[in-house]
């Protein structure tokens, strides 16, 4: 094995201005302010260092059912310089996308990459894997998927499953799930895994993961289905820019009406917002400001959550939990309680009854006491005859 | 109390000088009790043992008028505070006849002790509806885990106690005495009983008079804690005196009320003395309460109060107005000899003394300035149940037990109609017949 | 001569009137001070001038205490108009209309040093922690009757009316939280400082700071619950008369204290009522044997068994 440049030596060899690198860093910096150890430091030129001092990664990408959407996010950056500045700090041995070979070579190029950093790539994975049949329904050069990443993933150092469809199967997955498409976590075990849930996700994410991972050795916390906190740890809802609204009770009812064009919360149109783990809402795409869903008028789907996209309705609203206090105040002193018809009807029935009872009695004593008196005469009087 | 001596053999009996002197207590006889009206109380008991377990089901929100701010609904305020107030016959007839020895009072003591029975009954019966956690009410059992100095403490553990031990051993007799004259072979058992409540009778009765005199009162003292909230008329230091005072009026006016009024119903004679003995003292009861209730005011600096325009001196003045004539019209009727407005006298001076110790609790509680309570329609008629409830068992307990006053002729007249039990008689051969004391079959049997 | 027993327990009794009277208002001056202050009392000081009505504590204390949010006004946002059942602390604003000086003010458990609540519990569920002096509610005891809702002078605890389980439910200074080391969720995350929590003393002499350093600004130079309701470990400064933000003026005197005053003393050891009830058996025997022998007189006149 040859012994692989860092970082810092590669760039330089390769022409990239030492402006450009610590402007990525920054990027970082901001992508993970205190989510990761690597950007956890008191300036970008100690990150820049960190990772300058790092070897250059070897990252091994894995297609199976996907769209290449999470590869195009790797790409889509606004500024060419740092897309080619991301391939600069990874090394991509096998990406079926971006490299040149293909055929006999490019499977010859997978074996290299495999042979030559046996132990220390990344393995990134982009797609689902289908089980059905066998798993007949995605092979890599005759062999199932399946197959293909146990092979690789058995070698990594790590994996990571970019997208929605790695990490819990994607649309592949969807309703009915024909071809059985299943994520990374559910095939591979031993090796630790990071789920980058997204549709796509934003390439820092991935970024950030790889670099942690290379350059202080550990991967990010992870939550409890595999994703880093740093860019999973809340829900859209918690930093969305919209969230005035909300909390104001200003929504949009339809597009293209008043409270769209105003940019008002979306939540009645059926954002998942606030059931939605990802960083969208601080971390828009692109590069640049308002380029995500929300952004752009366009309600969440919650493309990161596997219980959320494919399985509600578009325009669904979704139970809150969280407790936000609105922009309305309580008085000082509140109303509360009150008489209902029936009620005061009622008390009135029952007074007047017994007003009237004892109106009407009081006036029998008379005739009532006669009355006794007579009864009592004649019983003595009965009982006298019985005795004589 | 005894006549000129006899010299007839136990049999007929010449009249007494006065025809209606009651003497002895007659269960009701030749009428029915079982009338549209009792299956009306019935029904209603029915319905409100129903909405009972709508309550139970669903918790005290839907079921009943209260809220936050009124915690407390007319279940406690009106059935245990008011009624078992109005209830409290035992207590304050009790105490006129056994330690101011107004002997003549003593032909009243079972109506009292009946009406205390089931007015307490009823009421402690729908405080453990109406309380959230019934289920730690066990701690009652463990002295020492009772906060002494909340009067709710005083007035829970009081009332259980009182209801299950004094009132209840003191309203056994009227049954023992049945099952003496029911069946001759209980006789020994019977006459152990009573002998054994004759022995402790001092003591048991004592207790009957100074337990409802601590929780009469501290149902007072409970509004105590209620401070500023509750209007300046009716907080005051001397609320548990004042709630003693009109507890005693009320009961007296529950008592003779209720025994006038079932005299009419069933015509019965009506002892003019009796009564007139029992209005005399409700009236300077009446008086003398009224007379504290209001120099507490003058002292305190509350009466001026009464004399703004607010729904409160509204109320301050129906209650004096009711109490005070209703006082006026007992004196009254001692001069002009009617019954009406005895009966009328006690009725408003009851209705008086209810009011005025429901006030402080609902009419007179300010919690809020925007914080009303009214009771809901289940809330009410739970609470009609509960009290239709009480009547219904009294009108059977009056018809099965010797409760009701009367003279003593209508012991014999009873007699005729005790008489009749075909079917146990037949089946057991073991009746006492005739004329109380035989134990000899008359040829008729 | 052998004294009877009823002249002994006539003696007993007319002994013991004087002795009775005499341990009740006794026992009263040698407790210099019935209602033991807590040890180390913990509090909450609350400056009206400063909080903007965020409601980051409301939600907060939803969170620290594991309750759901009062969403009944529109099904979305927490909106209480009162303490209830899930809300143990509310944010509320007094607003003049005649546009004068508004002030929002933060109500929850006053934690009073002689609570209400506490003297009215029949069975001490709702008991006051000696040490930190937090008023809790323990549901093992309680029996719903409600009577701390009526007791409490600011009408704090709230009662769960819907379920078959019901609760009281009240602020208890989260004491779940300062068991681990932390601080109430509403002081937590209170964004410009107006509730601040720590020891009672620390807390009354930064109130007193704040007026002394700002003559003028405080209603009345003083501090709410200082020796209001015999002194409440939940402070208050505000701009506004303190009524009009709904903390009644009660006076230096706890409600407790000056209304249950004579209930204490007259039934203290239960003396008094063990003296009465002597006394009533003495009464009733004496007047007992009078109407025995009456009855038995007419027993034997009427032949009629004689009714108890």
């Amino acid at each position: 094995m040859s012994k692989q440049p860092t970082i810092a030596e590669h760039l330089e060899a390769s022409g990239v201005s030492r402006r450009s690198f610590i402007q990525l860093c920054s990027m970082l910096m901001v992508t993970a302010p205190a989510g990761l150890a690597l950007t956890n430091k008191k300036s970008v030129f100690e990150i820049a260092a960190a990772i300058g001092k790092t070897q250059r990664p070897s990252v091994i990408w894995l297609h199976f059912q996907d769209c290449t959407g999470c590869t195009e996010t790797l790409l889509r950056t606004s500024t060419p310089d740092v897309a080619h500045l991301i391939l600069d700090v990874i090394s991509l041995d096998y990406h079926e996308t971006l490299m040149a070979a293909s055929g006999a070579q490019a499977e010859a190029a997978l074996r290299s990459a495999m042979a030559a950093n046996a132990g220390k790539y990344v393995l990134v994975v982009e797609g689902a894997i289908p089980m059905k049949d066998d798993g007949v329904y995605m092979q890599l050069n005759s062999k199932p998927a399946v197959q293909v990443l146990r092979e690789v993933a058995s070698k990594a150092a790590a994996v990571i499953a970019i997208g929605s469809c790695a990490s819990w199967g994607g649309v592949p997955s969807a309703d009915p799930n024909p071809t059985g498409a299943v994520g990374v976590d559910s095939l591979i075990t031993g090796k630790p895994i990071v789920n980058l849930p997204g549709c796509p996700p934003n390439p820092y994410n991935l970024l950030g993961v790889v670099l942690e991972y290379v350059t202080m050795g550990k991967l990010p916390q992870l939550d409890e289905v595999g994703r880093p906190k740093f860019a999973y740890e809340r829900v859209i809802h918690e930093n969305c820019p919209r969230r005035a609204h909300f909390d104001a009770g200003r929504f949009a009812g339809a597009f293209g009406d008043e409270g769209h064009r105003k940019g008002w919360c979306l939540y009645k149109m059926g954002c998942k917002g606030p059931v939605t783990h990802a960083a969208c809402s601080t971390r828009h795409f692109n590069e640049i400001a308002d380029c995500w869903p929300i952004g752009a008028g366009i309600p969440c789907l919650g493309c990161t959550e596997k219980n959320v996209v494919w399985k509600m309705g578009t325009f669904e609203t979704v139970p809150i939990h969280l407790a936000t206090p609105p922009d309305t105040y309580p008085p000082i002193y509140s109303s509360v309680g009150g008489a209902t018809v029936g009620a005061a009807a009622l008390v009135g029935a029952v007074a007047g009854a017994l007003g009237g009872a004892t109106y009407v009695y009081s006036q029998r004593f008379q005739s009532s006491q006669e009355a006794g008196a007579e009864r009592i005469e004649n019983a003595r009087a009965q009982a006298e005859k019985k005795e004589d | 109390m005894s006549t000129a001596t006899l010299t007839n053999p136990p049999g007929i009996f010449p009249p007494a000088p006065n025809q209606n002197r009651w003497e002895r207590a007659v269960p009701v006889y030749g009428v029915s009790v079982f009338n549209k009206f009792f299956f009306l109380l019935v029904g209603l008991a029915i319905l409100s043992g129903f909405l009972t377990i709508y309550r139970e089901a669903v918790g005290l929100g839907p079921a009943s008028g209260m809220n936050d701010k009124f915690g407390w609904g007319i279940w406690k305020t009106f059935n245990v505070v008011v009624l078992t107030a109005w209830g409290s016959g035992a207590f304050a007839v009790g105490i006129a006849a056994w330690v101011f020895g107004r002997k003549r009072l003593h032909t009243l003591m079972r109506m009292a002790l009946l009406t205390s029975m089931l007015a307490y009954a009823c009421g402690l019966c729908l405080l453990g509806v109406d309380v959230g956690r019934p289920w730690n009410f066990y701690w009652v059992l463990f002295p020492w885990n009772w906060n002494v100095h909340s009067p709710m403490a005083e007035v829970a553990i009081c009332m259980s106690v009182y209801a299950s031990i004094p009132l209840a051993l003191e309203n056994i007799p009227p049954i023992l005495e049945r099952l003496w004259h029911f069946d001759v072979r209980l006789q020994p058992v019977v006459e152990k009983l009573e002998h054994a409540l004759h022995k402790f009778f001092p003591f048991i009765v004592a207790l009957a008079y100074l337990l409802p005199g601590m929780h009469q009162s501290s149902l007072g003292a409970l509004m105590l804690l209620g401070g500023q909230r509750v209007h300046p008329l009716w907080q005051t230091p001397f609320l548990p005196l004042l709630y003693v005072g009109a507890a005693s009026f009320m009961s007296f006016g529950c008592v003779a009320g209720v025994t006038m009024l079932c005299c009419l119903v069933w015509k019965r004679p009506i002892d003019r003395d009796v009564l007139e003995e029992a209005a005399r003292i409700t009236a300077w009861i009446i008086f003398a309460w009224l007379v504290i209730r209001n120099l507490d005011l003058l002292f305190r600096g509350a009466l001026f109060t009464a004399f703004h325009p607010t729904e409160y001196a509204l109320i301050f003045w129906i209650e004096t107005f009711l109490i005070g004539y209703g006082g006026w019209l007992l004196l009254q009727s001692l001069k002009d000899r009617k019954l009406r407005t005895m009966f009328l006298g006690y009725t408003l001076s009851s209705v008086g003394g209810m009011l005025y110790r429901f006030s402080p609790t609902t009419l007179a509680y300010m919690p809020g300035p925007k914080a009303t309570y009214f009771p809901s329609v289940i809330e009410l008629l739970i609470a009609i149940g509960f009290a239709s409830t009480g009547i219904a068992i009294f009108l059977v307990m009056v018809k099965l037990f010797a409760i009701l006053p009367a003279p003593v002729q209508e012991w014999h007249n009873m007699a005729l109609y005790f008489r009749a039990r075909g079917p146990y008689s037949n089946w057991t051969k073991y009746f006492n017949f005739g004329f109380f004391g035989d134990t000899e079959p008359t040829e008729s049997d | 001569m052998a004294i009877t027993r009823r002249e002994l327990i006539t003696n007993i009794a007319k002994a013991g009137v004087p002795a009775a009277v005499g341990l009740t208002v006794g026992a009263e001056m040698l407790h210099a001070e019935e209602v033991p202050i807590p040890s180390a009392p913990l509090g909450l000081l609350y400056d009206a001038s400063l909080c903007i009505g965020c409601k980051a504590c409301e939600a907060a204390c939803n969170e620290a205490n594991n309750t759901p949010p009062d969403t009944s006004r529109d099904g979305l946002h927490q909106a209480p108009t009162d303490l209830n059942v899930f809300t143990r602390n509310i944010i509320k604003l007094y607003k003049p209309e005649d546009g004068s000086q508004s002030s929002f003010v933060k109500r929850q458990c006053m934690q009073c040093f002689d609570p209400g609540c506490v003297a009215g519990c029949p069975f001490e569920a709702l008991y006051k922690d000696q040490d930190s002096g937090v008023v809790h509610w323990d549901g093992d005891k309680c029996i719903g009757c409600r009577y701390c809702t009526i007791a409490c002078p600011y009408s704090v605890p709230r009662f769960q009316w819907l379920g078959l389980d019901p609760v009281i439910t009240k602020c208890e200074l989260c004491s779940h939280r300062l068991a681990k080391g932390l601080k109430p969720g509403c002081t937590s995350v209170c964004p410009v400082g107006a509730v601040i929590f720590g020891p009672r003393t620390a807390l009354l002499l930064e109130a007193k700071r704040r007026i002394k350093n700002n003559p003028g600004r405080y209603y009345q130079d003083r501090v709410y619950g200082e020796t209001d309701n015999g002194g409440t470990q939940a402070l208050y400064l505000s701009r506004v008369p303190f009524d009009k933000l709904g903390l009644p003026d009660i006076g230096p005197e706890s409600g407790p204290s000056s209304t249950l005053r004579w209930q204490k003393r007259i039934y203290s050891y239960f003396a008094l009522p063990a003296v009465l009830y002597a006394a009533l058996v003495t009464v009733i025997r004496r007047n007992q044997h009078g109407h025995e022998q009456e009855a038995h007189q007419q027993e034997k006149e009427t032949g009629l068994r004689a009714q108890i």
